[in-house]
């Protein structure tokens, strides 16, 4: 999301538990990671990472919340007030019948709400040039990550030694 | 992982507890017996919701494990066993449904209205001409086939496929024989289990509102006996855990348990508006009658179905962390497998007593006035009732010619029956007085006096006594007594299951942080 560049120091990994190990090695080394990639959700490694529980959820039951009341209170305003029409002989307020909508709305909020909120916070918007560091974090490979841009010598070279203390099955270097 | 206390053993303590709850069941049962009416409704309404609500919590424990397996769901191989024991409980189910189906051949009771003798035959004085038309379903033997003979079918598939998970335990090379074996199994009975449960439940449970028919009814009462099976697994998970089983069962797999509680409720909520909303939408007399009745005269089994069935279980486990914890699962469980069997007790009380008031009344002597207007007493379609109500302020005459138009159902039987016009004007001027305060006594309009006494407020019917409870915790004893002995016979883990290993580890990923401690402290081991 940063305007300015990054310059990153990247291991690939095999498998996801040679990446597992090396978070955890990078923890008791100390090291700052940057940020791990994955192809696929890895299971236990948020912990590992001292991610904080998302609170995406919270905003789902928002914007949930926000199309139920939207579709309720709606209908409920154009069938008393603004232009009452019988239906089927039903009175003006006919809960039942706002239900199926209340509920489709709240879908319909709830998804919206969430992915333009997931979009935001991955600064995805349409003309954002990707910044992907390499193709295969998104196939088969699992990626830890160190920014470098800052870095002195000695730092980049405790972090190679890190990679090749652990397996990373490759090492590169990438300005995004 | 710690994987001791394998062999779970029935302690002699726990059987007293469920011996004395089997008594208290029993005494209540007994009590109930008496001091009813002729038929003693109360008695047989209870007998039949609680055998219905038990059986069915067993068959559909065997369902949902037969789908987990075949849906290759491996995280449930570790409480496996738990669903093999509860789904043992059938062949209780067989026995019991089998009083209820010599209490149908003996007329025993009169809980099911087309069960009356004479009911098809045109002019006799029971006849019931919407009741003849389905008489070719709703006899005595189809009930039989329908109950005891499906359940036999059922067990079959039980205990076939329990015998073969608990062969696999001596399984001395790893292999997949077995496995294959109980998929088959497990697959097959999904269709048979799927479309003969609705059989099942038209015959035991729809058939007391015998004029009424709803298509959503099977789909509806089916899932409401999954969840008292999902619920059960709870309630049973966390005490094993609780008496030193079932260690290796974690958080993670309560959590799985507790998405498909929370899952299947929003389901059963989503059926049970459905069937309620296409009712009240087309408004036919003759569907909505049965959410008019239970509206009116039934409001607290009606709303607070809904409250226990659906608002606590989606507010409470919404959340990720709740379904993780043991205490609230539990505390939700309990709520849950209770409000379900409220849901039976809604859904045949009302009808079972309607019938048998009806009967009382044909025994009493007033025949002539009923077999002048069947469709119009006890069922009688709202628009019936409507025109009776407004009629009831003219003479006599007048209210007898719109009577009958409302009636049209009846109007055949209404001349061949009263020979003389003057007095099927009154008959059905009697009959309607009581329809009117029916119509408007819940409205608090009640001009005409008081609701029909066999509609108002009574203990057993409008709300559980204590006698229900009290034979409610009859059958839960019994239930896990053969649930307990069934469980003895097996080791609690399956070692030969191929998915054994995917069970153990089974994580869900889910990040709580109020967790992070405990988990930080685990992997230290």
């Amino acid at each position: 999301m940063a305007s300015e560049t990054t310059k990153v120091l990247y291991g690939l990994y095999n498998d996801e538990e040679d990446l597992k190990k090396a978070v955890k090695a990078a923890n008791s080394d100390h090291l700052d990671i940057m940020d791990v990639y994955t192809p696929f959700p890895v299971h236990g490694l948020d912990p590992i990472l001292g991610l904080k529980e998302s609170r995406l959820h919270q905003l789902g039951f928002t914007y949930g919340a926000i199309g139920a009341s939207f579709a309720f209170g709606l209908m409920s305003w154009v069938f008393t007030r603004d232009w009452p029409i019988v239906f089927g002989g039903k009175p003006y307020w006919s809960v039942p019948a706002f239900i199926p909508i209340t509920f489709e709305l709240t879908v319909l909020f709830a998804a919206w709400g969430m992915t333009l909120t997931f979009y935001t916070i991955c600064g995805l918007w349409p003309g954002v040039k990707a910044k992907s560091l390499d193709n295969r974090i998104t196939d088969n490979k699992f990626c830890l990550a160190y920014d470098v841009t800052e870095a002195d010598d000695s730092t980049v070279e405790k972090y190679r030694s890190f990679f090749s203390k652990t397996g990373a099955d490759e090492v590169n270097v990438k300005t995004i | 992982m710690n994987i001791t206390n394998t062999q779970f053993e029935f302690a002699g303590k726990t059987k007293t507890v469920l011996f004395a709850g089997m008594a208290l069941g029993l005494v209540c049962l007994v009590l109930t017996f008496f001091g009813d009416d002729a038929y003693h409704t109360r008695f047989w309404s209870n007998f039949l919701h609680n055998s219905v609500y038990f059986t069915g919590i067993s068959f559909m424990a065997l369902a949902f494990m037969c789908a987990q397996i075949t849906a290759f769901g491996g995280w449930m191989t570790a409480i496996k066993r738990i669903w093999e024991s509860m789904a043992m409980f059938i062949v209780v189910g067989i026995v019991l449904m089998t009083v209820m189906v010599i209490s149908v051949w003996g007329h025993l009771n009169h809980l099911y209205h087309w069960n009356t003798p004479g009911i098809a035959e045109v002019g006799s004085a029971t006849y019931d001409r919407i009741i003849a038309g389905k008489v070719g379903f709703l006899n005595p033997v189809w009930y039989t086939v329908g109950t005891v003979g499906f359940l036999a079918l059922w067990y079959f598939w039980a205990v076939k496929i329990r015998n073969n998970s608990i062969e696999q335990d001596t399984n001395e090379t790893p292999s997949l024989d077995y496995y294959k074996v109980q998929r088959r199994w497990a697959a097959s009975f999904l269709p048979i289990i799927g479309f003969l449960v609705c059989v099942f439940i038209w015959q035991s449970v729809m058939s007391i509102d015998s004029h009424w028919y709803s298509t959503m009814f099977a789909w509806y009462s089916m899932i409401s006996m999954l969840l008292g099976a999902l619920s059960m697994t709870v309630i049973l998970i966390i005490y094993l855990k609780s008496i030193g089983y079932l260690e290796y069962v974690s958080r993670d797999h309560l959590h799985d348990v507790g998405k498909f509680l929370f899952g299947i409720s929003v389901f059963w909520t989503y059926l049970w508006f459905d069937q309620f909303m296409l009712i009240w939408y087309a408004n036919n007399g003759e569907e909505t009658v049965y959410f008019k009745e239970r509206m009116n005269f039934y409001p607290v089994l009606f709303w607070g179905n809904l409250l226990l069935n659906f608002v606590t279980p989606f507010f409470i486990l919404m959340r990720n962390d709740t379904k993780r914890k043991f205490g609230t699962m539990f505390f939700v469980a309990c709520i849950v497998f209770f409000g379900h069997w409220w849901d039976f007790f809604y859904m045949i009380k009302p009808g079972a007593r309607s019938a048998a008031h009806h009967a009382t009344e044909m025994q009493a002597g007033h025949s002539t006035s009923h077999s002048a207007a069947p469709a119009h007493d006890t069922h009688a379609a709202p628009a019936a009732t409507e025109h009776a109500t407004d009629a009831a302020g003219h003479t006599a005459d007048t209210h007898a010619a719109h009577s009958e138009g409302a009636t049209h159902a009846a109007t055949d039987t209404t001349h061949s029956a009263t020979h003389d016009a003057t007095t099927a004007a009154a008959t059905t001027a009697e009959k309607a007085a009581p329809h009117a305060e029916e119509a408007h006594g819940a409205d608090a309009h009640g001009e005409h006096g008081a609701v029909d006494p066999s509609k108002a407020f009574k203990i057993g019917y409008s709300f559980p006594g204590l006698e229900e409870l009290g034979i409610m915790i009859g059958f839960l004893s019994l239930f896990l007594f053969f649930f307990f002995k069934n469980l003895e016979k097996a080791s609690l883990i399956p070692w030969r299951d191929p998915y054994l290993e995917e069970s153990l580890h089974h994580e869900t990923g889910a990040l709580i942080e109020s967790e992070q401690d405990d988990k930080a402290g685990h992997d230290h081991h």
